[in-house]
């Protein structure tokens, strides 16, 4: 008989296995938890407020009272138009990075910007913004000075995403490409971007939630402590959701929690509903991917 | 009577980096041939089909020297390598089927060159995937992908895209690593029957595989071109080299 098939170290092992096994699926179930307390209590207490008169009012009585509409398009104006901005800028910055550009000292030296912008504090992004383009390029505190901060936050990751997409492509593909006579535009446009596609919306998306949910770069830039009114371009200032909230729980006394708590849980929804957005997407895109 | 020189290769040395992958190869291709080039991994085999079409430009890092002529003009001159891989063809060791239906992955490449109109690109589709032995099992299923094509079947789509651009030259590197020896035999009769009108350059390491096919057949070994001549020579006790005796025979390799 093989001496190994009954290992004194069998037990042992089965039991080692069981441990591992077992501290990993805590690992996993603590980590789920907060996520659904923090869900499970904005439903409680945020959902009896969410009534259509609160989403499609204006706050009255010093933000005690009313609804919250300035602030959910507010903030649906600054996420539109950074996005506007970053995703065409980031994704085509990364097409050139990843399908043109050759190893050198200059494409170490983007990298290493890359890398060391993505790791800059939102609020150091903050002064930037005023100083570039609220003061420098005299756009004033604006819902375009807002977003352009909100841009420059999102850049590096939507470059970092989208390169790590494109070269999730097959190299064999571009070179199968190349070998019959297609030039570097030509597989990119029609191989390495159809098949990169839907990781690419999916970085550019997570990114839209981020900017949507970030207080600190629209802080001084462009979103108002309290403006009853609709904004009417990008050179106005806003309200949005992030900054409401921040206000009515620290700047602004005997504001209901119903009114906090309803507020909170409309940021999370547009969240929600951006992630939930593209992942539908990922997966309408993924049926139609090819291999 | 000897057909003129279709490729021209003079003193063509290659380096990546410090490491040089080819040294002084003087070597002509003629017009009509099967060349095959044999030799042990690592000889430059590969590196020498890739200049051929120049894909060796996307090799990062790497020196040339030396001349390769495509009917007496400057491949590494030619203004836009994309007419030059046009008119050289490719095909790689594994067989890469594009994400993309059948007809779409033999048709690509005319599309790329330009041509738009729908009947000639279907005739062209068929005349490729009939030369390439494959149009009997996919003519029923030309919107299928690619990609779910069996390896020998993908190889032998990755010849008739490598057909569909009308190429004078055909270089194939090690095509039968990744496919079935049937598969083998059928593409080895494809190549057969397109020798009088296409140049072939056929890279492999089986030896036998260069004597059946080829008309001439190169030794190279560790970026030395050893001996060139006709089979009949190279296979036979004839050979200038005692090292190409030694390989052809399997001593060493």
């Amino acid at each position: 008989m093989n001496p190994f098939a009954q290992s004194p170290h069998s037990r042992g092992l089965r039991r080692r296995e069981g441990i591992a096994r077992a501290v990993f699926l805590c690992v996993t179930v603590l980590l789920v938890l907060p996520i659904v307390a923090i869900i499970g209590m904005l439903l409680v207490r945020g959902l009896p407020a969410i009534t259509p008169e609160f989403l499609f009012s204006e706050p009255r009585q010093g933000m005690t009272a009313g609804g919250i509409f300035p602030a959910l398009i507010g903030t649906l104006w600054l996420v539109g138009v950074s996005l506007a901005v970053a995703a065409p800028i980031g994704v085509l910055a990364a097409v050139y990075l990843n399908e043109y550009a050759r190893e050198g000292w200059f494409t170490r030296i983007i990298h290493l910007a890359i890398v060391n912008l993505a790791g800059v504090p939102s609020i150091v992004h903050a002064l930037f913004g005023v100083g570039a383009f609220v003061l420098f390029l005299g756009m004033g505190t604006s819902i375009l000075a807002a977003s352009l901060t909100l841009s420059v936050m999102t850049l590096p990751v939507i470059i970092a995403s989208t390169k790590e997409a494109l070269s999730a492509v097959p190299m064999s593909f571009r070179e199968a490409c190349w070998s019959v006579g297609a030039s570097r535009w030509q597989t990119v446009r029609h191989v390495v971007l159809p098949n990169a596609i839907s990781g690419i919306l999916t970085g550019v998306i997570l990114q839209v939630a981020r900017a949507a949910g970030e207080t600190a770069p629209i802080l001084f830039t462009g979103a108002a402590f309290f403006l009853p009114f609709l904004p009417q371009s990008v050179w106005d200032q806003c309200m949005a959701l992030s900054m409401h909230l921040f206000v009515i729980t620290t700047q602004v006394p005997n504001v209901p929690p119903r009114i906090t708590y309803g507020t909170a849980l409309t940021l999370l929804g547009v969240v929600l509903v951006v992630n939930a957005t593209s992942v539908a997407f990922r997966y309408y895109l993924r049926r139609r991917k090819r291999w | 009577m000897e057909s003129r020189a279709k490729i021209e290769i003079a003193g063509l040395g290659v380096r990546y980096g410090a490491h040089s992958a080819l040294r002084a190869i003087t070597l002509d291709v003629r017009e009509g041939e099967i060349l095959a080039i044999i030799g042990p991994a690592h000889s430059g085999k590969t590196t020498l089909l890739r200049c051929l079409n120049r894909m060796i430009d996307f090799v990062p890092g790497v020196r040339i020297e030396g001349i390769v002529r495509l009917d007496g003009q400057d491949v590494f001159r030619m203004r836009d390598p994309t007419e030059l891989r046009r008119r050289v063809g490719f095909v790689a060791p594994l067989p890469v089927g594009l994400p993309m239906s059948i007809y779409d992955n033999v048709a690509f490449a005319p599309r790329m060159a330009g041509l738009r109109d729908k009947s000639d690109l279907a005739e062209r589709v068929e005349r490729c995937l009939r030369q390439s032995a494959l149009w009997d099992e996919v003519k029923d299923r030309l919107d299928d992908l690619g990609t779910k094509l069996s390896g020998g079947q993908q190889q032998r789509l990755t010849i008739a895209r490598a057909l569909s651009h009308d190429p004078e030259v055909l270089c194939l590197d090690e095509f039968s690593i990744a496919v079935d020896p049937v598969t083998t035999m059928r593409i080895e009769d494809v190549l057969k029957e397109l020798r009088p009108a296409m140049t072939i350059v056929l890279v492999t390491n089986l030896v036998q595989q260069a004597r059946r096919l080829a008309d001439r057949t190169a030794f190279l070994l560790e970026g030395d071109l050893v001996e060139v001549g006709t089979n009949d020579v190279i296979f036979s006790r004839a050979a200038r080299d005692p090292r190409t005796l030694q390989y052809v025979r399997g001593l060493f390799g």
